[in-house]
């Protein structure tokens, strides 16, 4: 590898860890950082120095500042945070406990009023943490989805419990698995469909 | 990397602001990131440059305390090439990096130095 390739390498690096900063203060990052490399370059070819030396010494500088990039990032993100920025990301994340704290009991409704009403075998209370459990995780990751709507991770997490859902209730006779399974996989499709005309 | 007290410099902290106080005594007021790399490596002896993350992290740092003043360098004077952040030692800067220097045996001895100069 050329100096100049590990340079762009370690200009990639910077504009990576300087994503969503202030810009006068990402601009300020990159241009110094632009600037060392350059001079570094420039330096060791004039002082004779071969090209892999060159690269090597980029490269640890590189991996020896690493958690010092990290560090400043949090840095700055905590010293350029607004107070209503943190209360905006609080209040967004409160309502979004509380949507699915209502959908879960909403659902769950169901198995207990038929439970209570009627005289055959009813649910177990660990059926209902179990149904609280997979109801309630699988809402807070569509909300994740929502929100991070570029972050194929979550959708590709929803999409592989509603198929889990569904070869689950396959096997055990449970209609109602199979329902929330195709829901959930319905619901991964419309928001990736969503997602990709927002992003055309 | 060592935690900080209050009112006192990291080693880092102290080293550079002594690199910068030998380039202003020789004629250099103000000085880059990558020739204050170089100038701290000849004052120590070693062989590596500091890191990237590590060094541009501790001038922002001495920049907040007030011991050093940054501003680009002129585009004109960039001659082609990326534009330079120039810095400089403030006075009270200056300051602490003389006592920081003759604070050295301290250092030694596990006394960090100090930001602002103790009181007489």
């Amino acid at each position: 590898m050329t100096p100049e390739r590990m340079a762009a390498l370690v200009a990639r690096w910077v504009r990576l860890y300087t994503r969503q900063l202030p810009p006068p203060v990402a601009r300020r990052r990159i241009g110094e950082i632009d600037a060392d490399l350059h001079d570094h370059i420039a330096h060791e070819r004039a002082g004779g120095t071969d090209d892999r030396r060159i690269t090597l010494s980029i490269a640890a500088r590189m991996i020896r500042g690493l958690a010092a990039d990290a560090a400043w990032r949090r840095q700055t993100i905590a010293q350029t945070s607004t107070p209503e920025d943190v209360m905006t990301m609080s209040k967004a994340a409160s309502r979004s406990v509380a949507r699915v704290a209502l959908a879960t009991a909403a659902i769950l409704l169901v198995p207990l009023v038929a439970t209570l009403t009627t005289d055959g075998e009813g649910w177990s209370v660990a059926d209902f943490v179990f149904g609280a459990v997979l109801l309630g995780g699988t809402g807070l990751l569509l909300e994740l989805a929502v929100r991070k709507p570029r972050s194929l991770a979550y959708r590709a997490a929803a999409g592989a419990i509603g198929v889990a859902a569904i070869a689950l209730g396959e096997a055990d006779d449970a209609p109602g698995l199979v329902l929330f399974g195709c829901l959930l996989i319905l619901g991964t499709i419309a928001l990736s469909v969503r997602t990709a005309l927002r992003s055309e | 990397m060592p935690r900080r007290k209050p009112d006192t410099l990291l080693p880092l902290e102290a080293e550079i602001l002594g690199a910068a106080l030998s380039l202003r005594r020789s004629g250099q007021a103000a000085f880059h990131g990558f020739g204050l790399a170089r100038a701290m490596r000849e004052q120590s002896g070693s062989r590596a440059l500091t890191g990237h993350g590590t060094l541009y992290k501790a001038l922002g740092r001495l920049e907040r305390f007030g011991l050093l003043a940054s501003r680009w360098e002129e585009s004109a004077a960039a001659e082609g090439r990326p534009r330079r952040r120039l810095y400089e030692l403030t006075g009270q800067g200056a300051e602490v990096a003389r006592q920081a220097a003759a604070d050295a045996p301290g250092r030694a001895a596990g006394r960090p130095p100090r930001v602002a100069s103790e009181p007489a």
